[in-house]
């Protein structure tokens, strides 16, 4: 499968809306195995290797959900992805094996001196996905626990241990919708599963944007033109689920990222409008946020000189 | 979690002679759950929940519940007169609207009669986990409780009621006076028992988000209902008669309306009231709430009310 069709495009109207657009995900899955697999894998488990205490944080109190997640996945990748994974239990002893990387992980449940790293970090070794573990305290969901390896801006350092409504403070005009999303993640019953897309727009290929990195990629923001936004820009979309752990009541959150460089993005006409007309009507707070601001003017020149070549009306 | 699915009833036993405890297996693997969850059977006469009472870290693709018999013609004496070993049984689930925190410190668990059932997998959990906990059992005759061979491997953990009301109320209140701070409280029972600890609870302080309630029984039933009449997001009109709910009348008509529990617990069907009389009989909904928010699958209009409905999900 081409990245493109794959590619999960986030529009779906001819205006920019607010929206928690969640939608139930039958049957449950936490994880997509995409064309890229090998190589995001690969990215990530580099990431970690080089900055570990930046990609994987925990607190204790998450470790029975780590092993809820590690098993969950496991289980889901052999069901669904039969000819890349295998999961097998002899005894006490549980055996995955992984095809497309040629490797297996051994483990006796709940103990960890069976394995290398925590349970969270293991299993996010093997999907392409960022994992994150929010423990429902009765009084809110708090950060416990996160491999996170492809941020969009943020920190996993800065947020650990933090409520819900607090580590969302920095989005615009929020305060009330937010609380909105955190009532509805708490009634997400067992075993089930909500999907979201997320978007934004990253100067470069590249997946790895955490904050502490900021001074690297930050700065392309000043770089783009009309004629090399093409290359230069990318659609970021997030693909985030949110799965509640039956056996611990916590929340697994997980997000997929995607990038798709513009000059593949405007050889769509549908995709192509509506990208444009949803950057175009973005309000002016959101647009900061998302770091558009710096180029929004070369990019609306970059998307309508594509659209008059491929004479599509604004 | 599963919409409607068979399972096989795989063993039956005698607990006490008013209790039955049943074995339920499906070929298929059958979900995960958590301490304090609960099975909904689909049985002729209604839908029926029971906690699930084992383990939750050593279930091996069964679920176990546990039944008293308390009425001539309902689901419990279906379940203890005609279900067999062998026979197939409609269930959905399993949910939970009564987790364990694992935040907690310590935990005291009150029980009072067949209320010990979600208790049953709480304490093997929480004991596989090497986290503390007492329980503190209300029954009519200690030796011939709900299994109370089973108790007896948390001796030191289980403290029996057998006393007059007074006594009891006695003995929680001493049970719960000077605790630490971290300690949560679980209670399932009857209603006057329920009522009596959480009021104990209350004059001693405790943060209302340590004490949890099984608030497994429905809200309150709305006597008679009465047929009212809806408009729907300033157009349809509809009639909800007095043999169904809202939910039900807005999801025929195509609304898109999520929905959980059809209990009035979990919040999922809450729609927006812009005018009109409500009569709520939800357990979820704060006061303040109640002023603009109703729940349809429980609660009813009075006459004619107005509501909204969002399109896109259920927030």
């Amino acid at each position: 499968m081409s990245s493109k069709v794959e590619f999960p495009f986030p529009f779906t109207s001819d205006h920019y809306e607010y929206t928690n657009n969640s939608s139930p995900l039958i049957p449950a899955r936490t994880v997509t195995v995409s064309s890229n697999y090998v190589e995001e894998v690969r990215l990530k488990r580099k990431l970690l290797e080089e900055n570990h205490e930046r990609c994987y944080r925990s607190l204790p109190i998450s470790l029975e959900s780590q092993w809820e997640t590690l098993l969950l996945v496991f289980r889901e990748l052999a069901t669904y992805e039969p000819e890349h994974f295998s999961f097998k239990r002899r005894g006490n002893t549980y055996v995955f094996t992984n095809h497309l990387l040629q490797e297996e992980e051994t483990f006796v449940y709940r103990d960890h001196s069976s394995i290398d790293f925590e349970p969270l970090d293991l299993v996010g070794r093997h999907v392409q996905e960022d994992l994150i573990v929010m423990g429902d305290r009765h009084d809110g969901l708090f950060l416990e626990a996160g491999q996170l390896c492809f941020p969009s801006n943020w920190s996993l350092t800065f947020v650990l241990g933090m409520e819900f409504k607090t580590i969302h403070t920095p989005v615009p005009a929020i305060a009330e919708f937010i609380e909105k999303v955190e009532r509805f993640i708490t009634r997400i019953r067992p075993n089930t599963a909500w999907e979201r897309k997320n978007w934004s727009i990253t100067i470069s290929h590249k997946l790895d944007t955490p904050l502490e990195t900021y001074s690297d990629w930050g700065k392309l923001r000043y770089h783009v033109t009309k004629e090399n936004a093409g290359e230069l820009v990318n659609l970021r979309v997030e693909v985030q689920r949110l799965f509640r752990l039956p056996v611990t009541n916590d929340i697994l959150f997980s997000i997929h990222t995607y990038l798709l460089p513009l000059n593949e993005l405007v050889a769509n006409d549908d995709w192509l409008k509506k990208f444009y007309t949803n950057v175009k009507t973005l309000p002016q707070e959101l647009a900061d946020y998302k770091g558009i601001s710096l180029y929004k003017p070369e990019l609306l020149g970059f998307l309508e000189k594509a659209l008059k070549r491929r004479k599509i009306e604004r | 979690m599963k919409d409607r699915y068979q399972v096989k009833v795989e063993q039956i036993k005698q607990v006490t002679p008013q209790i039955k405890a049943f074995t339920l297996s499906s070929e298929t693997a059958v979900d995960p759950f958590g301490a304090g969850a609960h099975l909904t059977l689909h049985l002729p006469m209604g839908d029926r929940q029971y906690s699930l009472i084992n383990n939750p870290l050593e279930m091996t693709n069964d679920y176990q519940i546990a039944v008293k018999k308390v009425s001539a013609n309902g689901g419990s004496h279906y379940l203890h007169e005609h279900l067999e070993v062998g026979d197939s049984v409609l269930v959905s689930g399993p949910d939970n609207y009564f987790p364990v925190h694992l935040e907690a410190q310590h935990v005291i668990f009150f029980a009072a009669g067949i209320g010990i059932t979600p208790f049953l997998s709480m304490m093997p959990y929480l004991s596989t986990l090497g986290k503390t906990f007492e329980l503190h059992y209300a029954v009519k005759n200690v030796e011939s409780c709900p299994f109370y061979e089973e108790l007896l491997k948390y001796t030191e953990q289980v403290f029996f009621y057998s006393g007059s009301r007074e006594e009891k109320k006695k003995q929680v209140r001493e049970a719960l006076e000077n605790r630490k701070i971290g300690t949560h409280v679980y209670v399932c029972g009857p209603e006057t028992f329920m009522e009596m600890v959480v009021d104990t609870t209350r004059e001693l302080r405790f943060p209302s988000r340590v004490v949890h309630e099984e608030r497994f029984r429905p809200a309150a039933k709305i006597r008679n209902p009465k047929p009212f009449r809806v408009t729907v997001n300033g157009g349809d009109e509809l009639l909800v008669k007095e043999n169904e709910s809202l939910l039900e009348r807005l999801l025929d008509e195509g609304y898109p309306v999520s929905y959980a529990c059809r209990m009035g617990i979990c919040g999922s069907c809450e729609v927006t009231v812009c005018g009109g009389e409500v009569i709520h009989s939800d357990t979820f909904l704060t006061e303040k709430e109640k002023e603009n928010k109703m729940l349809s699958c429980v609660s009813r209009g009075v006459g004619e009310i107005a509501i909204n409905v969002v399109e896109t999900n259920s927030m």
